[in-house]
């Protein structure tokens, strides 16, 4: 099977990126599908923090950073590579990419590129939907709305709703639903993956003593995102065809 | 009763019709077989069971997580009791909605709990209607239908239930007082009660004491039928 990079990124800061990176690492773990990933937040990298086992912190304007990133994507024998895109390097990456022939790669199916593309309810990060538009040839588009905020995408006013929601004619859109903030903190403070915080494990693997509703909240919001994520072709194909022996 | 550690969840779909009197007489029935149950009072911030039992129930608001950690965190993490979980109508469905997403049931049979549900059917269809759903819902090991003539009930007179009969008002009056101790007065502490409020209250006690007492083997013919 083509190994699969997924960016995850948006220009906009604060709308849940970061987040979004965990719950796919996590959706792929619970999927035994392997991964690495890499965390464009130099130099401390937030995302390194849950997943330190399998997350690089890297430059990505950086050439040898890239090169970790694109030179290795067959070698490194892992059927998925997850990028967490910093806060306004999203745009940038794009162009970067289609300089370097990393889109063109892509179009030529050399491997399967994804871009998920979070979203929140401001028009600014709904904008961003159009600037990027002409670099999504070749790319399977995910647009994750982001409802951290229990907020609508205004649906209520029709024309804003259609365009920037049908701006990009293919693409994907899911939903992420809201995590308890008490939960969300609490995985936050024990900087542990969702699936060891439902598993009640420490990061050392050790046995953890987390809150038992804390743990069914968590659960629960990662089986709504496992609903939304099974509606995504690219991922279910990873899921399929990618299993590694199981962890 | 139970031999084996049990949650005792007392619900309703209406207000005012005898869930607490009925979380008290659990609670003392268990005193009472000497067990060391551990109450818990969901009407925050009012707390009238509490005020029963001062030193072995705790106050949870179910409306939120904190509440909600409350309680299924301290049975869980203290599974060698008896827990009797006092429910007002308000939190009727979000408890059982929020038992059943976090798998709390699952949690509660493997720590060793057995579940019984006493719900009391209040006089109207839909008090039927809803003691059904929460049957259903529910996988309790025993699910209870109480029927209090105090407020009437939809539930079939013939059909298994709990029976609370009506007491007069001034002892109700009287035992509903936070310092009556229900348990007491079976001991022989008469707690100022006249000769003849005593021989109803003991009437009234001995059925309703019998009736929960009964469970264990209503409990066994349960799984006989199965």
């Amino acid at each position: 099977m083509k190994p699969t990079l997924i960016l995850v990124g948006a220009d906009k800061g604060g709308v849940g990126k970061t987040t979004m990176s965990r719950s796919l690492l996590d959706f792929f773990a619970r999927k035994n599908v392997l991964t690495r990933a890499f965390d464009t937040e130099n130099p401390r990298g937030s995302l390194h923090r849950f997943y330190s086992a399998n997350t690089e912190v890297i430059d990505l304007g950086n050439v040898a950073h890239q090169m970790k990133v694109l030179d290795t994507m067959e070698s490194a024998n892992v059927p998925v590579t997850v990028v967490d895109l910093k806060a306004g390097n999203l745009s940038f990456s794009l162009d970067l990419f289609e300089r370097i022939g990393v889109l063109e790669a892509a179009r030529n199916n050399v491997f399967n590129l994804g871009l998920v593309h979070v979203v929140g309810p401001s028009i600014a990060s709904l904008d961003e939907i159009g600037e990027i538009a002409k670099y999504l040839n070749g790319v399977q588009y995910v647009l994750a709305r982001n409802a951290i905020n229990e907020t609508n995408f205004f649906e209520w006013d029709e024309v804003t709703h259609r365009k920037y929601f049908s701006a990009i004619p293919k693409a994907q859109e899911i939903n992420i639903p809201k995590l308890n903030e008490m939960a969300y903190e609490q995985v936050d403070l024990a900087g542990v993956t969702f699936k060891d915080f439902i598993d009640n494990r420490s990061a050392d693997g050790s046995a953890a003593k987390f809150s038992f509703v804390l743990r069914g909240y968590v659960r629960k919001w990662c089986n709504e995102i496992d609903a939304e994520y099974a509606r995504v072709p690219l991922l279910q194909e990873i899921v399929a065809g990618g299993r590694g022996p199981a962890r | 009763m139970a031999a084996r550690p049990t949650l005792h969840i007392i619900a309703s779909d209406a207000n005012r019709n005898g869930k607490t009197l009925l979380a008290r007489l659990v609670a003392d029935y268990l005193l009472l077989d000497k067990r060391d149950p551990f109450l818990f009072d969901t009407d925050a911030p009012e707390g009238p069971l509490r005020q029963s039992f001062p030193g072995r129930t705790t106050l949870a608001d179910f409306e939120t997580i904190p509440g909600q950690m409350k309680v299924f965190d301290t049975i869980l993490a203290s599974p060698g009791r008896d827990y009797v979980v006092d429910l007002p109508q308000r939190h009727l469905q979000p408890f059982f909605t929020a038992a059943s997403d976090l798998n709390f049931w699952d949690a509660a049979k493997t720590a060793g709990f057995r579940i019984f549900v006493f719900f009391i059917v209040d006089r109207t269809a839909a008090s039927l209607r809803a003691a059904q759903e929460i049957a259903e819902a529910a996988p309790a090991d025993l699910f209870i239908a109480v029927r209090n003539d105090h407020v009437g009930s939809s539930w079939p007179a013939k059909a298994a239930s709990l029976h609370l009969s009506a007491l007069p008002r001034h002892i109700s009056v009287a035992i509903s007082d936070k310092r009556f101790s229900l348990s007491q007065f079976v001991l022989g502490d008469e707690q100022n009660l006249s000769v003849d409020d005593v021989a109803i209250l003991n009437r009234f006690l001995v059925e309703v004491l019998d009736g929960i007492n009964g469970l264990d083997v209503e409990l066994s013919l349960e799984r006989f039928k199965r």
